[in-house]
């Protein structure tokens, strides 16, 4: 702990361990989640002079909260926007007559939620109402989490705890204390070595020189161009805390989307990686060059800039919303439980639906693909990912399903992708979002029964292949494009450019234009007509038979 | 002691770019690279084959390394696509033991062949400056290949691990051997970006988009001439060059060669066609 941290805290240490520093934490639980994050705030809670109870709703005396100073609600999100089975008589007494005002409380809420359901974390939201109708006064807003809880929940609890910690034993809330009272706690954190489940470690790294290099974009005039700072950082900096250092050190004008780590609509593009700048250490991502290191930071492509690395993400969410990508669920079967009866999915299908959409920002597995900014109307990977995530939800409704398949093969679907390989290489999300989309391609292939361009031109590759071993591009044009294809390329020249090699320098000119004579058989330049198979050509067509007898 | 490879040509080399194999013998043999040829290896597949059927194209690639593990060695590529598609299914097989088996047990019952994972995928490019060294390299260099050049990586051997030393991102190894052969790199950002040749016959106009915005950007940056490390690429920023302006209105004329056409004229192969390219290059452009 520094000496200014020490000293700040010998002042503090009175306020937080004066009078009644109580801290009621409710859970409404279905699976436990809830229970456990209950348990972990009260742990952490002590950092912050407080002392933590933690309380089932399920037979919790709603009416001794009036009395209470500090409550915090953890809870989850049941079926479609029910609340869980604790939870329920709790909540039937809190919407009563019966129930007390809560004018002298502060509070906060954590909704647990899925968003694979319409009403996601509707119960945290009801409570959050609730609270406030009743007279308790809000402390921090309320963070709605997806099933993916662990680190917004933790971000949420290192800002919820100093607010409520600042409530003083008469039941004031000294705002002006919050940021004293972060400080002191993350000062005196237990760091690597506590058991808490929230103190991650401070890493600090030396200072580093480096030059950044960032995109400037004035709507007003319409101009770009790049603004660069040399600046010494200490290397452990995410790259939002770089940017958040020159818009208040250097320049006020630099616009970004500030916002938590995890936050996806704050994706940028740094040194050609796309990232979520709140993630990412300065060192880990500047590059080496002449000897001095350097970020380029850049907004992610695929978007309209507003003003400098702020891109428009509502093009996005109306490509999102025309996909439909609400659970229209199927009439199913469901099994007899303890608290009713339930549906069921076996653990592998769950964890398969769920890494199908498992990408941490929309915008930026958007941006991932080249084709994008150049295919008009093309949905993207994060609209086609989750459309072919529901899609492969056995809850999802046969109808649906349908409507699916159209999206995903029509013409801004999946098939407007020009190519996969650039979702695949950029990383930010599992490997299981790009290859549901391999696989959305494949299905989208097989539905079309190889018709279109797309389904002809994976027809005949595979079909070449199979013939020689090789690819035959001259079979490929033939077939793909067809008369009228062919002839737009011989008139676009760029037929004239396989013969002639215009800009290339390899082969004998006179060979290339002996191709010509029976177009668009190939010698020389031009693709060749036929192929020469490879050696053992026979265990080729052996695999091609073990393994997909179609071609 | 010379660097031993198993050869494997890519997809276009033996079609519709013979240069490429024209000039990867005289550079291997300046080099002393000692390649034995895959007279049995099939097509990559391009990431074609793959969105038919996945395990088909595994297991024609499986194929393939079990070749070069016969003969106890790693794979040379000259083309990107070739080299990142060889190593994602690699990788793949590598990962998945269960799905290697299966692999494994299609090749034993077609042709005989037993695939361990030991072999690696190397695109020249990355053998040229992790194995042989910019140094030696610099020293072979006799004709100084005296342009502002822009190199084209593509997008598909910059993944983690297919990229030898070099960042998967921000790349700058081409950079590197440019100024080591005497030309001037230009720094630009559409080096690693796809042009979408996978999709050039099925998604043309946004293909061309793509390759015109490519080429577009390195002209802007000064580039006289562009250098492609994939030979797929190439046949679209090259064969469909004027194609993409007509579409896009943009101006696309610049010459664009393969890396190993680079290579061969430096080392001083292929004289005659060096002459031909300056010419070109003083011609050419705006």
């Amino acid at each position: 702990m520094s000496d200014e941290t020490a000293s700040m805290g010998e002042g503090l240490q009175d306020f937080l361990g004066l009078g009644d520093r109580s801290l009621e934490v409710l859970f409404g639980s279905q699976s436990g989640n809830a229970e456990a994050l209950a348990s972990k705030i009260v742990k952490t809670a002590k950092s912050y002079g407080l002392d933590g109870n933690v309380h089932d709703m399920d037979g919790f005396d709603f009416n001794s909260l009036s009395s209470k100073k500090r409550v915090i609600i953890v809870c989850s999100t049941w079926g479609e926007g029910e609340q869980p089975d604790n939870a329920e008589e709790l909540w039937k007494f809190a919407n009563s007559s019966a129930a007390s005002k809560l004018e002298g409380v502060h509070f906060a809420v954590c909704a647990l939620g899925d968003t694979s359901y319409e009403l996601f974390c509707e119960s945290g939201k009801e409570w959050d109402g609730l609270f406030e109708k009743l007279g308790a006064t809000r402390v921090v807003e309320r963070i709605d989490c997806d099933v993916d809880y662990d680190a917004p929940s933790s971000e949420w609890t290192l800002k919820a705890l100093p607010a409520l910690a600042a409530v003083d034993s008469t039941g004031n809330f000294i705002e002006e204390m919050v940021d004293e009272i972060a400080q002191f706690a993350s000062g005196s954190s237990v760091g690597a070595s506590g058991d808490d489940g929230f103190s991650v470690p401070s890493i600090e790294a030396e200072a580093i020189q480096v030059e950044i290099s960032v995109f400037r974009f004035d709507p007003s005039t319409n101009s770009t161009g790049r603004d660069s700072w040399a600046c010494a950082i200490p290397g452990h900096l995410s790259v939002m805390e770089a940017l958040r250092a020159i818009k208040e050190g250097h320049d006020g004008s630099l616009s970004f989307r500030d916002g938590t780590n995890d936050d996806p609509s704050t994706a940028i593009s740094v040194n050609g990686k796309l990232v979520l700048p709140g993630r990412i250490r300065v060192d880990s991502i500047a590059s080496s060059r002449e000897g001095s290191l350097r970020l380029r930071v850049d907004p992610i492509p695929g978007s309209d800039v507003i003003r400098d690395l702020i891109v428009d993400h509502w093009a996005l969410e109306r490509k999102r919303e025309s996909s439909k990508p609400w659970m229209v669920a199927a009439t199913r079967e469901g099994i007899q439980t303890p608290q009713g009866v339930i549906g069921e999915m076996n653990q592998f299908t769950a964890l398969r639906v769920h890494s199908l959409a498992d990408y941490d920002s929309a915008p930026l597995l958007h941006s991932s693909s080249d084709a994008v900014p150049y295919a008009n109307g093309f949905l993207g990977p994060a609209v086609l990912a989750s459309s072919w995530a529901r899609r492969s939800d056995p809850r999802t409704a046969p109808e649906r399903v349908i409507e699916i398949d159209s999206i995903l093969g029509s013409s801004n679907g999946i098939r407007a992708e020009t190519d996969l390989a650039p979702i695949f290489r950029r990383d930010g999300y599992s490997k299981s979002v790009s290859e549901g989309l391999l696989e959305a391609r494949t299905k989208t292939i097989e539905n079309d029964s190889f018709n279109g361009k797309l389904g002809k031109h994976v027809w005949w590759y595979c079909w070449t292949v199979k013939s020689s071993g090789k690819v035959n591009d001259t079979v490929l044009y033939r077939q793909v494009l067809g008369p009228i294809g062919l002839l737009g390329n011989l008139f676009s020249g760029v037929t004239a450019r396989m013969v002639l090699g215009f800009t290339r320098t390899g082969g004998n000119v006179l060979n290339s234009l002996l191709g010509m004579v029976a177009p668009p058989a190939g010698i020389g330049k031009m693709p060749r007509q036929f192929n020469s198979t490879v050696a053992d050509h026979h265990q080729v067509v052996a695999i091609y038979n073990e393994l997909d007898g179609r071609f | 002691m010379p660097l031993k490879y198993a050869y494997h040509p890519g997809n276009v080399a033996h079609s519709g770019s013979p240069e490429v194999a024209d000039t990867m013998n005289a550079v291997a043999r300046n080099l002393g690279l000692e390649l034995t040829i895959l007279d049995g290896a099939t097509s990559c597949g391009a990431g074609i084959i793959r969105q038919a059927n996945e395990r088909l194209q595994l297991a024609l690639n499986a194929r393939t390394f079990a070749m070069a593990e016969s003969h106890g060695l790693s794979i040379l590529t000259p083309c990107a696509a070739t080299a990142g598609n060889l190593k994602q299914d690699l990788e793949k097989l590598r990962s998945n033991p269960i799905l290697m088996k299966e692999i494994n047990d299609v090749l034993a019952k077609t042709c005989g062949l037993v695939f361990s994972g030991e072999t690696e995928v190397h695109h020249l490019l990355h053998v040229l400056v992790d194995e042989i060294g910019l140094d030696k390299i610099e020293k072979l260099a006799v004709n100084k290949f005296d342009f502002r050049v822009a190199g084209y990586y593509s997008p598909y051997f910059q993944m983690e691990g297919a990229c030898g030393g070099d960042s998967v991102h921000d790349p700058d190894y081409f950079e590197q051997l440019i100024d080591a052969l005497g030309g001037s790199p230009v720094d630009w950002e559409g080096r690693v970006l796809s042009v979408g040749a996978p999709g050039i016959l099925s998604e043309e106009s946004t293909a061309l988009r793509q390759s015109a915005a490519v080429i577009s950007e390195a002209k802007d940056e000064g580039a006289e001439i562009i250098v492609s490390a994939c030979n797929l690429s190439h046949s679209v920023l090259d064969i469909y060059q004027g194609k993409a302006s007509r579409v896009t209105g943009i101006t696309t004329n610049i010459p664009v060669i393969h890396l190993t056409e680079l290579l061969s004229f430096v080392f001083g192969n292929h004289n005659t066609r060096f002459a031909q390219l300056r010419t070109r290059i003083a011609v050419i452009g705006d």
